[in-house]
């Protein structure tokens, strides 16, 4: 149905929705653009408002937001509306056409009462609460549930806190279906990182090329020059691990989408630090946007448990190999 | 060796697994690299070896059947070299004839000097050194002074060349000099295949900082070289040598990745085999997650560029990317090995004495990689001035 479409069509019309969302007073209007676009069920099958798109077509988005610093959750609602197509039809269909606000609270179990880092959640209607056995409930965020809106570090996208006083109740996604939601979170949280390095890399170097000190612009600076070069060698480098994560390596696809987002949860606030040391005092100011992409890469670090991935990447690399030139080297642990 | 099945036989799909079979049969102790305290394979064993590789279809992949290549694409190229990356392979000791010599002669090259120089790449007859780089012309390679007369006999060169790998063992060297003066910069260079047995052609040998002999000095002094083994014309050569070069840059030794990978599972494996060594080992666990990370990111390097080249695609100041991705990703990695195998008991032997003398020399060695093939530093300043564009002035 949509064979015609290509993942790039997707990105200028990701770019001017993000950018009416900006100018939008309300979480609720931002909703309603963005269902508008068809950015909210790109992923999610078409019965249910969506356009069965691949992950794909989800990344030009996800980094159009990242870029413009949406104010929604929108990583949330688009792999909530493709888990909840199959379980929940008539609440993927909402997701999609925007009538319901979700988030998804990606620390904590519901077991413990208490759960974090969801996104917006104090403007949801559901929240999707994870459970220490690999499943999780949609709690719609009413009785049950008192939020408590976290110390805002994220300004753009802030994260709260839910207390639930009984075990969570309400729609049930298996643990087969919380993986594959979990793993979508990351390509797109990646496309997030690659918007905002872009971003910050574009102020950066507008900048040194407007500002003269010395009686030369900054960007005759070598010194400036080079550090704005190695920071492109981050987007290029998201950018292409991307490309090669989403076309399903031959060689383990878990380790090329893991290791790509603990690399781009480094990596990315690394380019926003540099660029506000590229804009000096003016760099360090509430009205550059620099520490808004700063604060939104890093939850988001904490978000997608960066740290906690790159443990299992150690695991995983002080195993034993499946390099066969290696393979008859006795184990002596 | 045993015996090896022609390219032709291979489908695409079976590449990689014929490649490993192939490699399983074919490489000897003395040729792993993960045997460093094991006596070398010498010189001729080594040239041998890559010939029946070529044969085998584990090299000259992409190059025409007309000049001894097997005529597929990178494709095939990028499946053989995950595999070859994977063992313990040695690097090419002809690596300027197939990475650098060969794409130069077939873009500029008569069909004489076709048929003359390419097969012998291939087939291993020949190797190739590169005689660019001189004592006062380093990353400014328009710098060079290697003067190139026209006489009646031929072209005159006189000049030094430096960092000359292999050049001892080299039959030919890609040679370039100039034909005016050093202010012309970038006009009037002219490349040349010259034998290197040609009267007044010596050779010195540098030792480096591994201990490795390959780097030389070439001097040239009244060298004649015939009119038919100039490269294309004076200009046109160079012009052509810096297209190969900027596609070169990108996908030379494209191996890499999987070799480091390699290289880990190797550290990996040995310090396994130890309690002791294992217990060093797991101390650096978030070091080596964070190095393993890279590696996988240098994949995506590689193969997104082996796309866009399929696709047609100019790759043109793109191919910085890797170049400063892989340089810098290696260093950080063979300091880490440096310093885990460092920390093994002392009197270490068998397997832990090979990796501690692999890591040892891959460190002291991988020094060289942020220099060869344009600096970091050159590689950022083509980053800044050629895709971001960056003003020096208003």
């Amino acid at each position: 149905m949509y064979d015609d479409l290509k993942p790039a069509d997707f990105e200028a019309t990701a770019l001017m929705a993000v950018e009416a969302c900006a100018k939008a007073g309300t979480t609720a209007e931002r909703a309603q653009l963005l269902a508008e676009a068809g950015l909210l069920g790109v992923l999610a099958p078409d019965d249910c408002g969506g356009l069965g798109l691949s992950m794909r077509f989800g990344v030009p988005i996800a980094s159009a937001a990242g870029k413009g610093l949406l104010a929604y959750p929108l990583i949330e609602t688009m792999v909530l509306a493709r888990a909840l197509a199959g379980v929940a039809p008539d609440m993927a269909t909402a997701l999609c056409e925007g009538s319901v606000i979700a988030s998804i609270a990606w620390a904590g179990f519901g077991d413990d009462g208490v759960v974090g880092r969801a996104p917006l959640a104090h403007e949801a209607a559901q929240v999707l609460v994870f459970l220490a056995d690999g499943r999780a409930v949609l709690v719609a965020t009413d009785d049950q549930v008192s939020v408590d809106a976290a110390p805002e570090f994220d300004l753009d996208v802030p994260e709260a806190t839910l207390r639930l006083s009984a075990p969570p109740q309400g729609i049930v996604l298996s643990a087969a279906l919380v993986a594959t939601l979990k793993a979508e979170a990351q390509f797109l949280r990646t496309a997030v990182v690659l918007g905002s390095v872009s971003a910050c890399l574009g102020l950066a170097s507008d900048y040194a090329q407007d500002r003269v000190q010395f009686g030369k612009l900054l960007s005759a600076n070598q010194a400036l020059r080079h550090r704005m070069s190695r920071d492109a060698v981050v987007a290029e480098t998201l950018r292409s691990g991307l490309a090669r994560a989403l076309t399903a390596p031959r060689e383990g696809a878990g380790m090329a989408r893991d290791a790509l987002w603990c690399w781009a949860a480094q990596a990315g606030p690394s380019v926003a630090e540099s660029a506000i040391q590229v804009l000096g005092g003016m760099g360090f100011t509430w009205d550059v946007p620099l520490h808004r992409h700063l604060r939104r890469m890093r939850a988001l670090a904490h978000q997608g448990a960066a740290r906690e991935r790159l443990d299992e990447i150690a695991d995983a690399v002080l195993g034993s190999t499946d390099n066969e030139w290696y393979g008859d080297i006795a184990d002596a642990r | 060796m045993t015996p090896t099945a022609p390219a032709d036989a291979f489908t695409p799909g079976a590449y990689a697994a014929r490649a490993r079979a192939w490699l399983h049969d074919n490489l000897t102790d003395a040729l792993r690299t993960d045997r460093a305290l094991s006596e070398p394979a010498s010189l001729a064993e080594r040239v041998a070896f890559e010939a029946e590789m070529h044969k085998a279809g584990l090299a000259g992949i992409t190059w025409p059947k007309a000049y001894g290549g097997h005529g597929l694409t990178l494709r095939e190229h990028l499946e053989a070299n995950r595999e070859i990356g994977r063992a313990p392979v040695p690097n090419s000791v002809n690596s300027i004839g197939k990475e650098l010599a060969g794409p130069i002669i077939m873009a500029v090259g008569t069909p004489a000097q076709q048929a003359e120089y390419l097969p012998e790449i291939l087939n291993m007859q020949t190797i190739w050194c590169q005689g660019f780089s001189e004592p006062g012309a380093g990353s400014d390679l328009a710098a060079l002074r290697t003067k190139a007369e026209a006489t009646a006999d031929g072209w005159r060169v006189n000049g030094q060349k430096i960092w000359t790998s292999g050049a001892s063992k080299s039959q030919r060297c890609l040679l370039l000099a100039r034909t005016g003066s050093v202010q012309d910069r970038h006009r009037g260079l002219v490349m040349f295949a010259v034998p290197m047995d040609s009267p007044g052609v010596s050779v010195r040998e540098i030792r480096s900082i591994d201990g490795a002999r390959s780097f030389c000095e070439v001097f040239f002094s009244d060298v004649i070289v015939d009119e038919a083994n100039m490269l294309g014309t004076p200009d046109e050569g160079w012009a052509a040598a810096t297209r190969v070069l900027s596609i070169e840059r990108a996908t030379n030794r494209m191996y890499r990745p999987w070799r480091f990978q390699s290289e880990l599972e190797h550290l990996v494996a040995v310090c396994r085999s130890d309690k002791a060594a294992y217990a060093v080992l797991k101390s650096h666990a978030r070091e080596l997650a964070e190095i393993r990370t890279e590696i996988e990111l240098l994949k995506g390097h590689v193969e997104t560029l082996v796309d866009s080249l399929l696709a047609g695609e100019e790759i043109g100041p793109r191919g910085s990317f890797p170049k400063f991705f892989w340089s810098e990703a290696h260093q950080r990695f063979t300091r880490l090995a440096f310093d885990i195998v460092s920390r093994f008991a002392p009197g270490v032997d068998g397997p832990l004495r090979d990796v501690q003398a692999r890591m040892q020399e891959a460190y002291l060695s991988s020094r060289a990689e942020t220099i060869y093939a344009g600096t970091t530093e050159i590689q950022l300043d083509i980053i800044a001035n050629r895709i971001l564009h960056l003003k020096k002035v208003a």
